[in-house]
Formats: C-alpha cells, structure tokens, sequence
C-alpha cells in the first residue's frame, strides 16, 4: 500500500536500528518521551523499543484524550444524559471510561439515552433527526479533534439547528507538555512530538522546548520507521549537541499547520482560566471553552452539572503513569485488577493508553503482530 | 486501519485515538467529499477546513472531517 508500505520496510528499520546504536554515547542512558498515544500504540504494536538500544529508554507522554480525562467529568456528562428527552452523544472510548457513577455504558443500562458516533457531525444528524429531543455531543480530545467539534458548531449555527449542544472537554497539548517540563519527578532529554496534533497547530509552539529548555523535538509519524526516523534524528541532535524543532513528518505536517482549522478553533473555542487533567492536576490555560459568540451551544451553561471533583481509585496509579514516572506494569493493579475488559484507570481504556498498548501487545500479549521488520 | 473499524475491540477507537486515516476523494457534493480508503470502503467527509478539493485528492481525516489536504507527490506546501 504506498504512503504505508515504505514505511514498514524491515531492511531500512534495521539499517535505523543500527544507525541510532552507534550515536549513543556508552555509559549514558537517554529518556525519550512520546508525547502521543498514537506513538505508544504504534512502539507497542510494532515493537519498536526492541529496535532501540538498551540505555534509550521511550517514556510515555499525556498525549491519549481519554486518558486525561478526570473522573468528574464523566459524572457530569451522565448527570446531564439522566435529564428527561436528553440524547448524550460520544467517541467510542469514552464509552468505558469510568467515573464516580460508572461508566457512560452502565449509565446506558441504567436507562439512559447515550450514544456512540463517529464524528460530531452525527451527533449533529442526530439532533436534525430528533427535533423534540436536547441532543448533547461530549466532545473530548486534543487539537487532532477539536476542529472537527468547531466545525460542527458552525454547521449548527448555520443550519439553525437549536436542540444541539456541546459539553466541552476539549483540551490543548502545549500546557501539558510545559506541566511536564516544570514537574521535578521526571528528567527527560528529548520529545517526539505528535504527528496529528501537529497537522493542525503545526510545529512553532514547541520551539519553547528546544530555546527555553534545551531539548530537542521532532514531530513524527505513526508508522514504525517515522518512530524510528525520529529517534534518529533525536540521537543526532544530542549526539551534535544541537536543541532543535524538525518536523519527521513532512509529508503530512506544516510547520505553521492549518490556517482554516486554528481559524475555526479560535472562532468557536477560546482557552479556560483552568481545567483539571487526570493525573497532572489543575493546569492553566490547558482546555477549551466557548467563545461568547457561541455560548449557546455550552452544555455546561444549558444544563445544570454537579461540577464535582472526584478522586481517582486508590488502588490506580495513571497519574504517575501519565507523568512517564511508572511504566505500566509497575502499577499494583495493572494486568490484574485492571485490564482493559474491566478498567480501573482510564490508562487501560483506551488503545492509545500506555497500560492499553503494553497489556495489548507487550508481555501479557493477546494478539501482539509480529513486526515484520523483525 | 480503516474508519470502518472506528471502534473496533482490537483497535479501540480511532477518534479517540488522535488518529487520521488518508481518503482519497471520489466525488464532491458541495461542503462534503464521498471518499474511498484502499479497501474501497466510502465515507462522507466534510472538507471546509482544508478548502476546496478534488476529485483524486488525498485527505488525512479525522472523525468525518478532512484536517489536511495531501499532495501528490508526498510533500506539502510550506
């Protein structure tokens, strides 16, 4: 398949492979945080990390949409899903993530009216399909996503469509990384950027790491040898001792990104004062909310939300994870009490969560793929 | 993957995964694309984020909606 084919060749990840070894410095051990799930899944999947010489250690990064996505909120989303005529829309994942009252899929079972779609755009359908009914779209997800809730909105505000709203959890990758960068638990020389992410906000906004910080970025790709490429290009950096943004994947990201989609972000979204993330706590500026103009399609100001903040489980330990301070097999409950058919943390929900990935196509492998390139 | 495994049980979900599958687009009805992935399976896609478009065009899409249009030869603009 071309444009995917090319980047799986088993020839070129060895020659990679090799290439890497030989600019590591001996003695030295090197951490390398992806901060996008999709990089997890895609080292996990592949088996990428065992291309990559022992003292580069891959540490996984906030970067998976359900992952963050603080136990409160879901309560809030079923609390408004319980309200008489409500449809509550949401992505797959979001289906399974627990919060203090269960999941949306319990909720469901319960006998509430919660729906799984593709795209906002059916949860729009949905609303022109069932005019009687308040029809409210959850929308989660980083910069990949919010453009595509921002353009529903103005299909909604275009096609007058009244009895659609959203509940906003949109949140935004750079003040997660900055959260990062400040936390004292963890040292890390290097960041794979995120390739989806990117496509939208381009690579600018993280010339911050490389000029305040000292490390050097590359936005990749989700293929095994972009991973791979892109760690290169990270060990000859260190190895140059140079602190640059490069972009990996230039067949898909701009470095200024995408003019109509951040236009359409800044027209329906404008950032909150806060928001809390799972794990790393209440960060500044890290989330979106609606712009005065678009107001009234908040969910949040259309129905009443109990607002409560929730502990996370005793017993899980996604927090730390999500910071790159445990791998997930270093969680006490992980592969036991939490597995992805019975999920603890939200780690374990989705595919792109670290626990996901590692249970999925680590150690405790059900189906890992063989990387051909192996 | 493909969008028709948009939640499958291996997979999970590609939405909330961040990932962006490439479309190629087989016909135009205003705003929206009808467009193919390599297994011929179609899917509408809205395309006002990425301007106009084509018939032969390759969209990285994400959650129905078309966040970059894709050149030809592998390279975009700058």
């Amino acid at each position: 398949m071309r444009f995917v084919d090319e980047y799986r060749d088993p020839d070129l990840a060895r020659a990679l492979s090799a290439q890497i070894a030989a600019l590591t410095e001996p003695g030295r051990h090197y951490k390398v945080m992806e901060v996008c799930g999709g990089h997890t899944h895609a080292i996990y999947r592949y088996g990428v990390h065992d291309l990559l010489p022992d003292n580069i250690e891959l540490v996984h990064g906030p970067g998976c949409p359900v992952c963050v996505i603080p136990m409160g909120r879901v309560d809030d989303g079923i609390a408004i899903a319980e309200q008489p005529g409500v449809i509550l829309t949401c992505f797959g994942d979001m289906m399974r993530v627990p919060g203090g009252r269960g999941s949306f899929l319990e909720a469901n079972a319960r006998g509430a009216d919660i729906r799984m779609v593709y795209s906002p755009l059916d949860a729009l359908r949905i609303a022109r399909e069932n005019p009687d009914r308040q029809v409210v779209f959850s929308a989660i997800g980083f910069e990949t996503t919010a453009p595509s809730t921002a353009l529903t909105v103005l299909r909604a505000e275009q096609e007058g469509v009244e009895n659609f709203s959203v509940m906003c959890s949109h949140v935004t990758i750079i003040p997660a990384i900055k959260a990062i960068l400040d936390s004292p638990d963890l040292r890390l020389d290097a960041f794979i950027g995120p390739g989806h992410v990117s496509t939208v906000i381009g690579c600018r906004p993280y010339e911050f790491i490389a000029r305040e910080h000292g490390k050097p970025v590359v936005c990749a790709g989700f293929e095994p040898l972009d991973v791979l490429q892109s760690v290169h290009m990270i060990m000859r950096q260190l190895a140059e001792s140079r602190c640059e943004v490069e972009n990996q994947y230039g067949r898909v990201v701009r470095w200024d990104g995408n003019p109509l989609a951040l236009k359409a972000l800044s027209q329906v979204f404008e950032l909150r004062p806060f928001f809390e993330w799972r794990g790393l706590g209440s960060i500044p500026q890290s989330a979106l909310r609606f712009t005065a103009g678009y107001a009234r399609f908040d969910a949040e100001q259309r129905f009443e939300l109990p607002g409560v903040q929730v502990a996370d489980p005793k017993a899980c330990q996604c927090g730390e994870v999500l910071k790159g301070v445990l791998k997930p097999w270093e969680c006490k409950v992980f592969g036991t009490a939490c597995t992805p058919e019975t999920p603890i943390g939200t780690c374990m929900v989705s595919s792109e969560g670290a626990c996901a990935a590692y249970y999925n196509y680590g150690q405790y492998s059900r189906q890992r793929l063989d990387l051909q390139v192996l | 993957m493909s969008f028709g495994e948009s939640c499958s049980a291996t997979e999970g979900c590609i939405t909330c995964g961040d990932t962006a599958i490439v479309l190629t687009v087989v016909s135009i009805d205003d705003a929206d694309a009808c467009c193919q992935d390599a297994t011929g399976r179609t899917e509408r896609v809205a395309t006002e984020l990425v301007g106009p478009v084509e018939i032969g065009d390759r969209l990285l899409v994400h959650a129905g909606v078309a966040i970059e249009l894709l050149p030809h030869d592998g390279v975009p603009e700058a």
